[in-house]
C-alpha cells in the first residue's frame, strides 16, 4: 500500500459517501420530528429514480426540469402516505410494530410497482455512466466525485440553516421535544410535519440524482441502501440528524478502507457487524452519554 | 310428497344432469385435450428477470413453431411454466411442483444456484432435469437425472483463458470476480486454464454482489499490472467496474464471458468498451441463418432484440430437445416417465437444432461446442475468434 493509494480509496470513498449521508439524512429527520422508522424511504428513493428517469430519457426533458419534477411527485407522494397512513394508524392509538409494518409494506409494495413498470433491468439515469476525469496530486478526480461533494456539503449546509437560523427549525425542534406541548404554545404540528417531509424528500431527490448519474438501478436497490442510512442513524444517535450525517461518512470510509485488511468481497460484512454490534450495545442509538454509562456498567 | 313411482325416474334424471355436468368440468376438458407437457423454471420476476423473462418467450416462440408443424406425434407441446426469481428456495418450490402437482417426468431449469438445488428432487424422484443456461462445472457431477443442454464454465472461460495466453500472448493476467457461483467457478476455472497455459495470475479479487464501489479491489489489480484483465461479473455490475476501470486511468484490455455479450455494455460504456473481449456459446447470424430469422422475429414481435441473445438461443431450441426425446419414447412404445426420458437422452445423444446448431450429449453430463469470441470494435460487437 502507498500513500498514493490510500489517498485515493479515501478521496473515492468521500464521494461515495455523498449519497448515503443524504439518504441517512432524510431517515434521521424523520425519525427525529415525526417519530417513525420510515422504511417506505426506501419506496420513496425508487419514485426519485424512475421519475427523474422518465423525464430524461422518455419525455427528453432537461435534467433540471426531471429534478424538479422528482422533488415535487415524490414529496405529494410522501405527503398523501402521512395523511392517509401514517396519521390514519396514529388517530387509531396502533402500536410501533404496526406503523414498522405499514412503512415496510409500503416500499415493498412500490419496489414491485417499479419492477412491473420498468422491468428489473439495471437503469442508469443517463446512458452513459462515464463521468470525466483529472488528475490532482496523482489522484484521479472525476467530475461526478466534485459535483456529488459539493451538492452535499450545500445541501447539509442548507439543512443547518432551516434547522438552527429558521423558526421552522426551531419548531421543529419543540415538535420532536414533545409535539403535546408544542401544540399548546401554538405551534402547527402537522404543518411542521409537512415541512420535515419535504426538507427529507429533497435530501433523497438530491441523493438518489448523484446515485443515478454513477450506479444502475434495480427495483430493489433502494432497500439496500436502507441498511447503511438505519445503522448511520443508530451510531450517530437517535434524534440526531448531523450524527447520522457523520456515522454515514465514517460507515463509507470503513468500509473503503477495509479492503487493505480484509478481502473486498467482505466489506459488505462490515455493515451487518456494526449493525449486530449496534443493536447489542446501543438498542437506543450510541450517544456519548450511553456510552459512559455502558462503560460505568463493565466496571460495576 | 313425491309419488312413489316418480322416484325412480326422478332419480335417474338427478343423474343424468350430474353426468353432463361433469361432461363440461375441466377435469374431462383437460383429458379431452391431450398435450406433452414438459415444465420450465425460469426467474420472470426479481433481479434476472432480465434476461429470464426474454428465455421463456424464446422457448414460448420453440413451443409455438413445433406446434405449427404439427406438434409431437399429432399432439400439442405444452410447457408449464412457474417463476423462480432465480432463488433456489422458489426453485425446490417450483420442482416440487412440476413432480408432485404436474406429474411432469422432465423439466428444465437454469441459473446454477436453482439448478443445483433442485438436482436431489430429480434424482429421488427420477425425473430428468435439463439445465439450459447455467454454466456451473458442478452441474456434470449433481446425478443420474440431471444433464446441461448448455455448455459449462470450463468450456468458454476455459477457451478465453487459454486463447488470452496462447494466441494473445498475454503472460500474466488479473481476475476480478462477483462473489456467487457463477462468479467463483468461473474466475477459478479462468486462473486454472491460464496458469496450466504457462501464464501467471498477478492478482485474483472478489467483489461483493451489492457492491457500488470498486476502487479498493481495482487499485489492488492496478498495482499488479497485469496485462489482461478478466472480469466474472454479471450485466448488474460489469459496466460499474469496467466505467470505474477507466476512470482510475486503468487502461488494460478486459475481457468478459458470456454475460458480457449485451448492447447494454457498450451503450454504458461508450467508448470505455472498445476491445473489450466476450464469448458466446451461440452461433452468430454468419454462422447460422436460421439466428437472423431469430432476430428479425424479435424485432417484430418486440421492438428490439433479446437480452442475452445466445442464452435465448439455448431456450429456443430446449423444447426440441424435448420433442425428440418423446419421440423416441413414442417409437420404442415406452411410458413417458423420467427413466425413459433419460435413456432417450443418452440413445439420441446428438441433436441437429434449429438456432445452436449440432449438440451431443454425452454420457458424462457434459456437450461440447465451439466458442466464438467477440470484440468490441467501434461501438459494436464483431467476431473475433471461432474455438472448436
Amino acid at each position: 500500500m502507498t500513500l498514493s493509494i490510500l489517498l485515493q480509496i479515501v478521496w473515492t470513498g468521500l464521494a461515495i459517501s455523498s449519497y448515503a449521508v443524504l439518504f441517512a439524512m432524510a431517515f434521521s429527520l424523520i425519525l427525529k420530528v415525526v417519530k417513525i422508522w420510515n422504511f417506505a424511504q426506501a419506496g420513496f428513493m425508487g419514485l426519485v429514480f424512475y421519475t427523474l428517469y422518465v423525464c430524461l430519457n422518455i419525455l427528453a426533458w432537461p435534467m433540471w426540469a426531471g429534478v424538479l419534477l422528482s422533488f415535487v411527485v415524490t414529496g405529494l407522494a410522501a405527503i398523501a402516505f402521512f395523511r392517509f397512513g401514517i396519521e390514519t394508524l396514529r388517530a387509531r392509538h396502533s402500536s410501533s410494530l404496526t406503523f414498522f409494518i405499514l412503512t415496510l409494506v409500503v416500499s415493498q409494495f412500490m419496489s414491485y410497482f417499479f419492477a412491473m413498470c420498468f422491468g428489473t433491468e439495471p437503469l442508469t439515469i443517463t446512458k452513459n455512466i462515464m463521468s470525466p476525469v483529472m488528475l490532482v496530486g496523482g489522484i484521479v478526480v472525476s467530475h461526478w466525485d466534485l459535483q456529488a461533494l459539493g451538492l452535499t456539503v450545500l445541501t447539509v449546509l442548507f439543512l443547518f440553516w432551516v434547522m438552527h437560523k429558521t423558526h421552522v427549525g426551531q419548531f421543529m425542534s419543540a415538535v420532536a421535544d414533545h409535539p403535546g406541548l408544542a401544540r399548546l404554545y401554538g405551534i402547527d404540528v402537522n404543518r411542521i410535519y409537512l415541512y420535515t417531509i419535504a426538507l427529507a424528500c429533497l435530501l433523497m431527490t438530491v441523493g438518489m440524482y448523484l446515485f443515478g448519474l454513477k450506479v444502475a438501478m434495480l427495483p430493489n436497490t433502494p432497500l439496500q441502501m436502507m441498511l447503511l442510512a438505519v445503522i448511520a442513524t443508530l451510531l450517530g444517535g437517535m434524534g440526531q440528524v448531523f450524527g447520522a450525517a457523520a456515522a454515514a461518512v465514517l460507515l463509507s470510509l470503513l468500509q473503503s478502507l477495509s479492503v487493505f485488511v480484509i478481502p473486498s468481497e467482505w466489506q459488505s460484512l462490515l455493515i451487518y457487524a456494526f449493525l449486530f454490534m449496534t443493536i447489542l450495545f446501543f438498542p437506543e442509538g450510541f450517544s456519548w452519554t450511553a456510552l459512559k454509562s455502558w462503560f460505568a456498567w463493565r466496571r460495576a | 310428497m313425491i309419488h312413489p313411482q316418480r322416484r325412480p325416474f326422478l332419480a335417474l334424471a338427478s343423474a343424468a344432469l350430474t353426468l353432463s355436468a361433469l361432461s363440461w368440468s375441466p377435469l374431462s376438458m383437460a383429458q379431452a385435450t391431450d398435450t406433452i407437457k414438459f415444465g420450465l423454471s425460469m426467474p420472470l420476476s426479481g433481479t434476472q428477470a432480465l434476461f429470464g423473462a426474454d428465455q421463456v418467450k424464446a422457448a414460448q416462440m420453440g413451443v409455438a413453431d413445433i406446434n405449427a408443424k404439427g406438434g409431437v406425434n399429432g399432439k400439442p407441446l405444452e410447457m408449464i411454466l412457474i417463476d423462480t426469481q432465480a432463488d433456489p428456495q422458489l426453485g425446490i418450490n417450483a420442482a416440487k411442483r412440476f413432480v408432485s402437482v404436474d406429474k411432469l417426468p422432465i423439466f428444465l431449469t437454469s441459473w446454477s444456484a436453482v439448478v443445483k438445488a433442485v438436482a436431489p428432487i430429480a434424482n429421488r424422484e427420477k425425473v430428468l432435469e435439463l439445465s439450459v443456461g447455467a454454466n456451473s462445472p458442478e452441474i456434470a457431477t449433481l446425478g443420474d437425472y440431471v444433464y446441461t443442454t448448455f455448455p459449462l464454465a470450463d468450456v468458454d472461460v476455459a477457451a478465453l483463458a487459454q486463447y488470452s495466453h496462447t494466441t494473445m500472448g498475454k503472460q500474466n493476467a488479473a481476475v476480478m470476480y462477483i462473489n456467487n457461483d457463477s462468479g467463483v467457478e468461473g474466475a477459478n476455472i479462468y486462473k486454472t486454464m491460464f496458469e496450466k497455459a504457462g501464464g501467471k495470475i498477478v492478482a485474483f479479487e472478489a467483489y461483493d454482489a451489492k457492491a457500488t464501489d470498486f476502487t479498493g479491489a481495482l487499485l489492488k489489480v492496478k498495482a499488479a499490472n497485469p496485462e489482461i484483465i478478466h472480469i466474472q461479473g454479471l450485466i448488474t455490475d460489469l459496466p460499474q467496474v469496467i466505467a470505474q476501470m477507466r476512470q482510475l486511468g486503468i487502461t488494460t484490455r478486459v475481457s468478459s464471458y458470456s454475460a458480457g455479450y449485451n448492447p447494454k455494455v457498450i451503450e454504458q460504456l461508450g467508448a470505455a468498451a472498445e476491445g473489450l473481449i466476450v464469448t458466446s456459446l451461440a452461433p452468430s447470424v454468419n454462422d447460422n441463418p436460421n439466428v437472423a430469422g431469430f432476430i428479425n422475429r424479435w424485432k417484430t414481435t418486440e421492438n428490439r432484440i433479446p437480452n442475452g441473445l445466445p442464452y435465448t438461443q439455448y431456450l429456443y431450441d430446449s423444447p426440441y430437445i424435448v420433442a425428440e426425446l418423446y419421440k423416441w419414447i413414442a417409437k420404442n412404445k415406452l411410458p413417458a416417465t423420467g427413466e425413459n426420458l433419460r435413456k432417450a437422452l443418452l440413445a439420441i445423444k446428438t441433436f441437429d437444432l434449429p438456432m445452436t446448431g449440432m449438440l451431443e450429449v454425452s454420457a458424462d453430463h457434459r456437450v461440447k461446442k465451439p466458442v466464438y469470441l467477440l470484440t468490441v470494435d467501434k461501438g459494436a460487437f464483431v467476431p473475433l475468434a471461432t474455438i472448436k
